[in-house]
């Protein structure tokens, strides 16, 4: 359980393993719900342009996103690295931000196979080319 | 499914620190009480009847165990009476003494903790604890027997409905959107480093750790923490007591000494008169946690931090800055002055390194000190998602310093230092409020019931 009790519905997993193993969706956006008992699915999307997923994350408030991302390695062809997202702008209102910082275990727990993960506070954080950077260093 | 009744339970939140205890229902953005943790008691021989309670002037009485030995168990009682809140220490009373229980963040003397707790919640936000359950803070370097003691006391001694205890360094990290951050805390006499990864703590090997010296880095884990503040503090006090070539000694007497003054020009000696009939009844603790309050109000008025490393002309272009104590004496203090005193934050000079070696290591040392603890991978996420706190580091310049020093070591360095100075002072309590105030939070609290099925452990179990 995440340290603020929040739990996980259904819908992100199987979400979740539909996009591992569908390879049809590129990436998922999660939220909470309206009265913050539960993380919910807040958008699915089968774009593979990566602005289009930037543009997704709210200026203001908090997310978490999933997104399958794929990269070429020097000489060893394509790679696929699913990436997790805390997306925590400072903008967002701190109560936001403490719910969604300490439910966010519960929810990475639940997603089985993460390849890398992300916690961006600004849209530098979470850009292409800093996100390749962190992604391609372990492949 | 629990079905939970929004979000609110009326939960209260306790942030005990070395200088102040704050107290507020979760909920709040800022602690609707803060009472100096320092309290001040009087000692009275004759025994007397009175039962201990608390009046209204927030005296608590207090019976003490027979200190005197082996005189007699009946006889030799003392009665110990406790001055505690804002009408507590400060004001002047005749032998008043004064103490504090808490050293370096630690809570380590109990005794006076449950009269503190009391006045807080009973006498400075007018509730009964026993409606409403209560979120505790606790540093990093908190002991499991601390944290139980604790619980104990609010199950015990007030009756609380439910209970937890949740780490500073986690809450501040939280309430900053994070999961993972380094969290740099100065506070009023411990600064610490504290590594957050995944909303926990980083402990490696968890070394036990002691408190006796003045500075002390636990080399087991990315945990660092130290007296620097007490350092800078010292290093203020001085420079201003300590006669130089530009002006005398500066006398520190706090303003209740004080029967009357005149007005004088900056940087004369002043003309003012003690409270002949007080002096005598001053004790020395009253004094120098008074005079203390003195130099504090200096630094916080006047003192700063250069914002890129020490330098004598750039001090100097600071300007003066004005500042009148309470006996008259009033000066203008340089640039210099002013920022040779943030400066202890981040450099010691050889000189002073030379004469004591267990000096608190400043914060570049204390980051680095505590990065080298943790785990390559996790580094650069904790150097980007520096969340810095504490009410000193309010300092003017400490966030822009700290930014400089680190990206002279380090690449991408990002510091989350909010701009708001309550969110700052108060980062710890404002997590535990937000925290506390959330529906779901409820399946977290140690209830009454699993407390007294459990006993102490459970708190162990629970929070962690």
């Amino acid at each position: 359980m995440s340290q603020s009790g929040v739990g996980v519905s259904q819908n992100c997993i199987n979400a979740y393993q539909s996009l591992k193993l569908g390879k049809k969706i590129k990436y998922i956006i999660f939220t909470l719900n309206s009265d913050n008992t539960e993380i919910v699915v807040e958008k699915e999307s089968e774009s593979t342009n990566y602005d289009e997923f930037l543009a997704d994350l709210p200026e203001a408030e908090p997310r978490w996103a999933v997104y399958d991302f794929e990269f070429e390695k020097e000489g060893a062809g394509k790679r696929n690295k699913i990436t997790f997202f805390s997306w925590s702008p400072d903008d967002s209102k701190i109560k936001q931000k403490m719910l969604f910082a300490s439910s966010k275990d519960a929810l990475r727990r639940s997603l089985v196979g993460i390849a890398a993960e992300i916690q961006g506070t600004d849209y530098s954080e979470v850009a292409y080319e800093s996100v390749l950077d962190k992604v391609s260093r372990g492949a | 499914m629990v079905n939970y009744g929004g979000d609110e339970v009326a939960a209260l939140v306790l942030d005990i620190g070395t200088s102040s205890i704050r107290v507020g229902y979760a909920g709040d953005d800022t602690p609707k009480a803060i009472i100096p943790t320092t309290y001040g008691y009087t000692e009275t021989d004759e025994p007397s009847s009175e039962p201990a309670n608390a009046n209204a002037d927030g005296d608590v009485a207090m019976a003490e165990g027979e200190e005197g030995g082996a005189a007699g168990t009946q006889s030799a009682k003392k009665k110990v009476k406790l001055h505690i809140g804002s009408n507590g220490p400060s004001l002047w009373r005749a032998g008043m003494k004064v103490n504090n229980p808490v050293q370096n963040g630690i809570i380590q003397d109990f005794e006076p903790i449950p009269s503190l707790i009391s006045y807080a919640l009973e006498q400075a936000l007018r509730c009964n604890p026993s409606e409403h359950p209560i979120l505790v803070t606790e540093p990093a370097w908190n002991t499991p027997a601390n944290r139980e003691r604790m619980a104990e006391i609010l199950f015990e001694e007030f009756n609380v409905p439910a209970f937890y205890i949740s780490n500073t360094g986690v809450l501040n990290a939280f309430a900053a959107g994070k999961g993972s951050a380094l969290v740099v805390d100065i506070g009023h006499s411990a600064a610490s480093v504290t590594p957050v990864v995944d909303g926990f703590v980083m402990r490696r090997g968890t070394g036990s750790l002691t408190y006796p010296c003045i500075s002390l880095v636990d080399t087991f884990s990315g945990l660092a923490h130290s007296a620097l503040p007490q350092l800078v503090h010292a290093h203020a006090r001085h420079m201003l007591t300590t006669p130089s070539s530009r002006r005398p000694a500066i006398q520190l007497y706090p303003h209740q000494l004080i029967a009357h003054k005149q007005p004088v020009d900056a940087g004369v000696a002043p003309k003012f008169e003690l409270r002949k009939d007080r002096l005598e009844g001053t004790t020395d603790s009253w004094k120098q946690w008074y005079e203390a309050k003195e130099v504090d109000e200096w630094i916080q008025s006047v003192a700063g931090i250069l914002d890129q490393g020490w330098n004598e002309h750039a001090a100097n272009t600071r300007g003066m800055r004005h500042y009148e104590f309470p006996t008259g004496y009033n000066n203008y203090f340089s640039g210099i002055e002013r920022h040779s005193v943030g400066e202890q934050f981040f450099t010691h000079s050889p000189q002073l390194i030379a004469s004591n070696p267990n000096l608190p290591k400043p914060i570049p040392n204390l980051i680095s000190s505590s990065l080298n603890a943790c785990d390559m991978e996790i580094r650069q996420v904790l150097l980007g998602n520096i969340v810095l706190t504490g009410g000193g580091s309010l300092f003017a310049g400490f966030a822009d310093r700290l930014q400089a020093e680190l990206s002279r070591i380090h690449s991408h360095v990002k510091i989350h230092a909010p701009g708001n100075p309550a969110e700052r002072r108060f980062g710890g309590w404002l997590g535990g409020s937000i925290l506390a105030s959330l529906g779901t939070f409820h399946q977290l609290w140690i209830s009454k019931e699993e407390w007294q099925e459990h006993g102490r452990p459970i708190v162990g179990q629970r929070c962690k």
